[in-house]
């Protein structure tokens, strides 16, 4: 304080910290620059690219209907593995999530070798575990229902996890107050808790699996994907169009009717705003629905009468099972042929063990090197044009409206549409190699960035921006002096959760040619080189892991 | 109600002035009813009431964050109704705002939080404190000074406690060289110490700096002593405006009182 007014520093004092995250966003940019070379990516290129896939386009079109029979079958084949990979996933899960969870299993090994199965799971991607499956039993939809199935565990389990710890312990311990069981308590206090939770979880990931389940068809595992497959193979552009865009009208279809379900399902506040919409036929079922409580009330009903809430979660609920059954009969699942081929599983097991590179290392590591670079590009591309779509979906940042609902509608579109189908369409426009991949990953990463970025805007508290606004600020000032250091920290995080996401991606776009590790890994499973298969999926685990490591350590740098 | 004549001595040099200012949100809430009253230049006046009286929604009117139903509110001779956005912006550049919830950039170190305060007279956007010109930032730190918190220039808002927080936020109106300043409920969510040096700090940087002030606050024991007139709001309705010296404190308790009982018992016959 005894330093006179000129002396004193006006600026804050470089820490080493300070430092830290100078070089890592300079390491960053470096990345990007290596990465860029490695692919010998080029901004004039990427114009006649841009030319091809336009070409391509015109090729495709019009469209191809004429095995519309065929594609219609495959495309509801398609929905029927998604929803009995779903299912399957669901059915594995809740044990597994019953035995990870703290509250509701005491031994730490059991919820130990829990946990490590449901992370396992999600390690090896849906399409390898289909590929592999298909080696063993022979191609068809009962490999791509597997691998779903097994796939999904690893985020399902996880979540459903999730909500069994977040569960009130209160409620637990009243019912164990009455002498009740453990097996009791979980059934009567736990997992009423924890149900809503695990409806949404389960509508997610079917939304999700709906979308991989469109590309499982490239490695015979079942549905549309295999007209998309055969015919680029066979360059017949336009029924692969036409398949394109029946898919792709059933994943937005898919979307809508999963959101709404979603809001309507889902928490009293949701059925409330409902109420209000409708408001003159929900006063007549409230009406109905007081009556049949008195009623019951007053003639001692032994179970709850059937009121409209009641109606409306059974009929919900028989009409998924029937659908279930339904898919179980429609799908053409040959049991008796996978039990019969079971032994084939086993031995392709026994042949993954103990993996080996097979004299074929330095080919691995030059793959797994461009899958990284691949990745980085990607998520570089995808984030540099998300960002400016992101700030225009915001819904609190004041850009014109018509911009805003536009910019909505167009990611919700392009949101469907698997990233291995855009790979196969750039991949047939601009020939074999990891450009095109790279930029098929690209669209898919901007899309789901601009959404991702949207939310944390979202987020961003509005207390700072009201007091800059007060200043006398104008919306520009404010944005970088209010919104920008809030976003900051969400924006490092989410960079390095799209570079985890993305970098599995990448490892399988060499299944239609996209450049990477992929190429080689499929082609370790179709030549029963399945001892390549498991290093390249533990160099890929490990990677994931790397990139996680980073992501946390960089979060902590610029929290 | 009509206003005490000795509370609008001269309405020439009036820097805030509000005529039949009514404000109903879109939800059908009137949250601001047929208001009106003068503030001479150098005023330190107190706005009374409970949460939901419309206290807030007034301070946002005359600071322009909202719009009028009806009525005008003129201040610094300038119409904030139908002020277009760039005039709107000029005038609150001499306009501070102190918040209950501070907002506060709370990454962001408190001297750039103070510089916020500048940038109203600045072109273009401003990330990080060297953005600033080293005059600007000179001054800042002497702002900091100012509300005692020169030390804590290089420490980030989030990390300081709530007292400190509201004197950072003063610090950043100081930074505006104000010649109105508005306080929504500043020390609402302060303990009772930091209240005090709160609400001192602000009554000593008014009279110093001959600054026009209107400070909400939820008790009339902190108003008196450090403000010249007292407005009390109830539903949207002016319901006492009166000088400050000499108030009879009961007159002015009584108004609450009788509010809050008669909810009392408007709750207890519901249940």
């Amino acid at each position: 304080m005894n330093q006179t007014v000129q002396a004193r520093r006006t600026t804050p004092a470089l820490t080493p910290l300070y430092f830290l995250r100078i070089a890592s966003v300079l390491a960053g940019f470096v990345a990007v620059w290596w990465a860029w070379n490695r692919l010998n990516m080029s901004v004039l290129a990427f114009f006649d690219d841009l030319q091809n896939v336009v070409n391509l386009f015109k090729r495709m079109y019009p469209p191809n209907f004429s095995e519309m029979n065929r594609i219609i079958s495959l495309t509801l084949e398609t929905l029927w593995i998604a929803l009995l990979g779903t299912f399957g996933a669901v059915v594995l899960s809740y044990p597994l999530a019953l035995g990870a969870s703290a509250n509701t299993t005491r031994h730490p090994i059991i919820r130990y070798i829990c946990r490590s199965i449901i992370t396992l799971t999600r390690a090896v991607p849906e399409l390898i575990l289909a590929a592999i499956f298909v080696a063993a039993y022979g191609p068809g939809p009962f490999c791509g229902i597997l691998a779903l199935a097994l796939h999904s565990i690893g985020m399902i389990g996880r979540l459903f996890s999730d909500a069994i710890e977040e569960t009130n312990d209160v409620s637990g311990d009243a019912v164990s107050s009455v002498g009740a069981t453990r097996r009791q308590r979980i059934r009567s206090a736990v997992i009423p808790q924890a149900l809503p939770s695990f409806v949404s979880t389960a509508l997610f990931r079917l939304e999700i699996n709906i979308r991989g389940s469109a590309v499982l068809g490239l490695v015979g595992a079942g549905g549309i994907g295999q007209v998309i497959g055969e015919s680029l193979e066979t360059i017949q552009y336009k029924p692969a169009l036409a398949a394109v865009l029946v898919v792709f009208i059933v994943i937005l279809a898919v979307e809508l009717l999963s959101t709404s379900i979603r809001q309507s399902l889902i928490g009293e506040a949701a059925t409330q705003q409902q109420n209000k919409q409708r408001r003159r036929f929900s006063d007549f079922l409230n009406r109905r629905d007081a009556i049949l409580n008195q009623n019951a009330f007053e003639k001692r009903q032994l179970s709850p009468p059937w009121t409209s809430e009641r109606i409306f979660r059974s009929s919900m609920f028989i009409f998924v099972t029937g659908l279930v059954l339904f898919a179980i009969f429609t799908v053409d699942i040959q049991w008796k042929y996978a039990y019969q081929n079971s032994h084939k599983m086993w031995n392709v097991l026994k042949l993954m063990f103990p993996p080996g590179a097979g004299g074929e290392s330095s080919l691995l590591i030059r793959g797994l090197v461009e899958s990284m670079a691949i990745s980085i590009v990607a998520t570089f591309l995808g984030v540099l044009v998300a960002l400016p779509l992101g700030v225009m979906m915001a819904r609190n940042i004041n850009v014109r409206r018509f911009f805003s609902f536009g910019t909505r509608i167009g990611v919700l579109a392009l949101r469907g549409i698997p990233e291995l189908i855009i790979a196969v369409i750039f991949v047939s426009a601009m020939g074999l190699g990891p450009v095109p991949g790279t930029l098929a990953l690209s669209v898919t990463v901007a899309v789901f960035a601009a959404k991702l970025f949207a939310d944390s805007l979202e987020e961003v508290s509005p207390a700072p921006r009201e007091a800059v606004v007060a200043v006398g600020a104008t919306k520009l000032q404010e944005f970088s002096a209010a919104v920008v250091p809030q976003f900051i920290s969400p924006f490092v995080s989410t960079l390095f959760y799209l570079l985890d996401v993305y970098f599995r991606s990448s490892t399988v776009l060499g299944i239609v040619g996209g450049g990477g590790i992929g190429y080689l890994l499929i082609q370790s499973i179709k030549v029963y080189q399945f001892k390549i298969t498991t290093v390249i999926v533990i160099s890929i685990y490990l990677i994931v892991l790397a990139i996680e490591w980073l992501g946390n350590g960089m979060r902590r740098l610029f929290k | 109600m009509t206003p005490h004549l000795e509370v609008v001595a001269n309405e020439s040099v009036a820097t805030i002035t509000v005529a039949a200012l009514s404000k109903r949100f879109p939800n059908g809430t009137l949250a601001v009813d047929d208001v009106s009253f003068i503030v001479p230049q150098g005023q330190v006046v107190g706005l009374l009431g409970l949460s939901g009286s419309g206290k807030s929604t007034l301070m946002r009117l005359i600071n322009g964050l909202h719009s009028p139903t009806s009525g005008t509110v003129n201040v610094l001779g300038v119409d904030v109704g139908s002020a277009k956005q760039g005039e709107l912006r000029e005038l609150r550049r001499h306009m501070g705002f102190i918040f209950q919830q501070f907002g506060l950039v709370g990454r962001a170190t408190c001297l750039e939080n103070v510089l916020i305060g500048s940038l109203g007279r600045l072109r273009g956007p401003r990330l990080g404190v060297r953005t600033y010109p080293k005059a600007l930032r000179l001054l800042a730190l002497e702002r900091l000074d100012r509300v005692g918190l020169g030390a804590q220039a290089f420490q980030r808002a989030e990390t300081l406690s709530g007292g400190q927080m509201q004197r950072v936020a003063i610090a950043r109106s100081l930074m505006q060289e104000p010649k109105v300043l508005l306080a929504d409920e500043p020390v609402a969510s302060l303990d009772p110490e930091s209240s005090n040096q709160v609400l001192d700090l602000i009554s000593t940087i008014a009279r110093e700096d001959g600054m026009t002030v209107l400070c909400s606050l939820h008790q009339v024991e902190l108003a008196i002593g450090r403000t010249d007139r007292l407005i009390g709001l109830r539903d949207g309705n002016i319901v006492l405006d009166q000088l400050t010296a000499g108030i009879d404190s009961d007159v002015v308790m009584d108004l609450y009182r009788r509010h809050g009982t008669s909810d009392v018992v408007r709750e207890a016959t519901y249940a």
